[in-house]
């Protein structure tokens, strides 16, 4: 790793007054992303500013009907936080789910949103893959069992990130402090880049930015989310593939729904499609199977990992039943 | 840009003032500057959790923190663990045969101790996920979670709480050291 100047500073102010004078400065919350990068050298910066002391960053609050969470915030805390169980039950789910006890402990939400892909050719220093510069994304041809089966042209990275598609799934706002010192705020859904707009990074964040929190709405009284991920091993391990949901229901009737997948594309992917299916109709698990169908219609797997099509489908499917269970007052 | 930096760790209840390169990691520190060389280097990239140290009673990985983020907090590590005795964990992973080559127990022994303080009776589930972060390749994990619950029990003040001996390597009939 090579070395850098540091800096601690105490206030957000003081951060983002860091990150605006200092070029090409780069935040670094818990870590546990921003050191494996650094001790690869896939990333150089000259300056690394921690947010560890920035107090103000870190914390959990209802606020104007939504539930704000600082982005220093660790997963463990947002995993254990009752008022996150109550009404965004995808987004605990999701944050329990993440890595082993050890990572929860030290990495943030902040941090778990602009983490960057694990493809093994871009974290690999001897591949100078297109992630990187270069001109070849070698999934695409070499081994790609878990890599995307959508908008897999250009690069087939998939998105790392666990609570992404369940803070979608409660139409999350992010909040940014930018390098011109104001603020503002991201819906979730237009925070994704994909490879074709920008090879170079994952989300719209511009130099300088600085993710303060997110906020999401939190399910009422007739409304349940849920998260599900299948992964290969039972304890702590990538998800293969994952789903977020919430449903809003009218008796038995759906009357809102959000469906999220993610772990199948290089960004977390709304699936309207799929939620047609189900609004306005009677929830069954039939329903709930056929809308895993049509997200998946369009899916364009590689050579090693047309299973994810199938596992996909079936992770839909349990995740709205899931979620329709827990509107119906099974919590 | 500063190639060291001074600074004061309270390492095992003891304050130590070093001078280390400024961008190392909590790990190197230990290991490196302390002379610590109980807490181990594995994957470097918060996969294997052989480096698991406790941080203000919070097991994390050491070779993901920059020390200089630590200045000030408590830092346990398995140097730390004996007091006048062995600690139960090492008195119950020796007599369980809970390590084949050690070089996970560590990291382990400190994930452990963090659980039994933070819940006293863990259930097998608990333990299961408190160790899901610490990798071992020679055992399997049978051992290791018995000799944890063992641990608990112990510490509880329940002496008579051996694991029935499924053992893999036989029968061992003693009670645990001391
Ligand atoms: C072994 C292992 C297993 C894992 N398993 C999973 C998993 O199953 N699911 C999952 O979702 N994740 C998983 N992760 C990833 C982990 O969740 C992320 O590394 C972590 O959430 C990143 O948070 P951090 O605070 O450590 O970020 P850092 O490493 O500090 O930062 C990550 C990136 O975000 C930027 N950044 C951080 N905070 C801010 C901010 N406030 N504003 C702007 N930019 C910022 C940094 O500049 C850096 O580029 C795993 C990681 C490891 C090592």
């Amino acid at each position: 790793m090579r070395n850098f100047d540091y800096y601690l500073p105490s206030t957000t102010s003081e951060a983002q007054d860091v990150l605006k004078k200092v070029k090409g400065a780069r935040a670094k919350a818990g870590g546990t992303d921003l050191m494996g990068l650094l001790k690869d050298r896939l990333t150089a910066p000259d300056s690394v500013v921690s947010l560890d002391n920035v107090g103000e960053l870190t914390g959990i609050k209802e606020r104007d009907g939504g539930v704000w969470i600082g982005a220093t915030t660790t997963i463990a805390t947002v995993a254990a936080n009752k008022t996150v169980h109550r009404g965004g039950e995808a987004v605990a789910e999701a944050a329990a789910r993440t890595g082993t006890p050890l990572i929860r402990n030290r990495a943030t939400v902040g941090g778990n949103l602009c983490q960057r892909p694990r493809c093994w050719y871009f974290r690999h220093p001897d591949y100078p893959c297109s992630k990187k510069g270069g001109e070849t994304c070698y999934a695409q041809e070499g081994e790609n069992k878990y890599h995307a089966i959508f908008d897999n042209v250009t690069c087939n990275i998939i998105h790392p990130s666990n609570l992404a598609p369940a803070l979608w799934a409660h139409d999350a706002k992010i909040h940014v402090l930018g390098a011109n010192g104001k603020t503002r705020d991201i819906g979730i859904d237009e925070f994704w880049v994909l490879p074709e707009e920008d090879m170079s990074k994952e989300t719209v964040l511009e130099d300088g930015d600085l993710v303060t929190g997110v906020t999401y709405t939190p399910g009422g009284r007739s409304s349940g989310s849920a998260y599900v991920e299948v992964r290969e091993k039972q304890s702590y391990d990538w998800a293969l593939t994952n789903a977020a949901a919430r449903i809003d229901l009218s008796g038995s009737r759906v009357k809102d729904v959000r469906l999220v997948i993610s772990a199948v594309a290089p960004v977390p992917m709304r699936r309207e499609d799929a939620e047609a299916v189900l609004k306005g109709k009677a929830f069954s698990e039939d329903l709930a199977w056929k809308a895993g169908e049509a997200a998946v219609a369009d899916a364009t797997p590689l050579r090693d990992n047309k299973y994810k099509v199938r596992l996909l489908k079936a992770t839909v499917a349990h995740t709205l039943i899931a979620a329709a269970q827990r509107a119906k007052g099974g919590k | 840009m500063s190639e060291h930096v001074t600074a004061t760790y309270r390492v095992n209840s003891e304050g130590r003032t070093i001078a280390h390169p400024a961008h190392h990691t909590l790990l190197e520190v230990l290991r490196e500057a302390c002379g610590l060389t109980g807490t181990k280097h594995g994957c470097e990239l918060g996969e294997c959790g052989t480096c698991t140290v406790l941080i203000d009673g919070e097991p994390q990985l050491s070779c993901l923190v920059l020390a200089r983020e630590v200045e000030g907090a408590a830092i346990d590590t398995v140097e730390g663990l004996e007091g006048r005795d062995l600690h139960p964990l090492q008195k119950t992973f020796a007599d369980l045969g809970a390590a084949q080559c050690g070089y996970c127990t560590p990291g382990i022994l400190m994930a452990a101790k963090a659980l039994i303080e933070r819940k006293p009776t863990p259930t097998r589930a608990d333990v299961c996920e408190a160790l899901s972060g610490n990798l071992c390749r020679c055992t399997g994990y049978i051992k290791i979670i018995e000799a944890v619950e063992w641990a608990a029990a112990l510490c509880r003040g329940e002496s008579g709480a051996r694991p029935a001996d499924a053992s893999l390597y036989g029968v061992c009939k003693e009670k645990p050291h001391g």
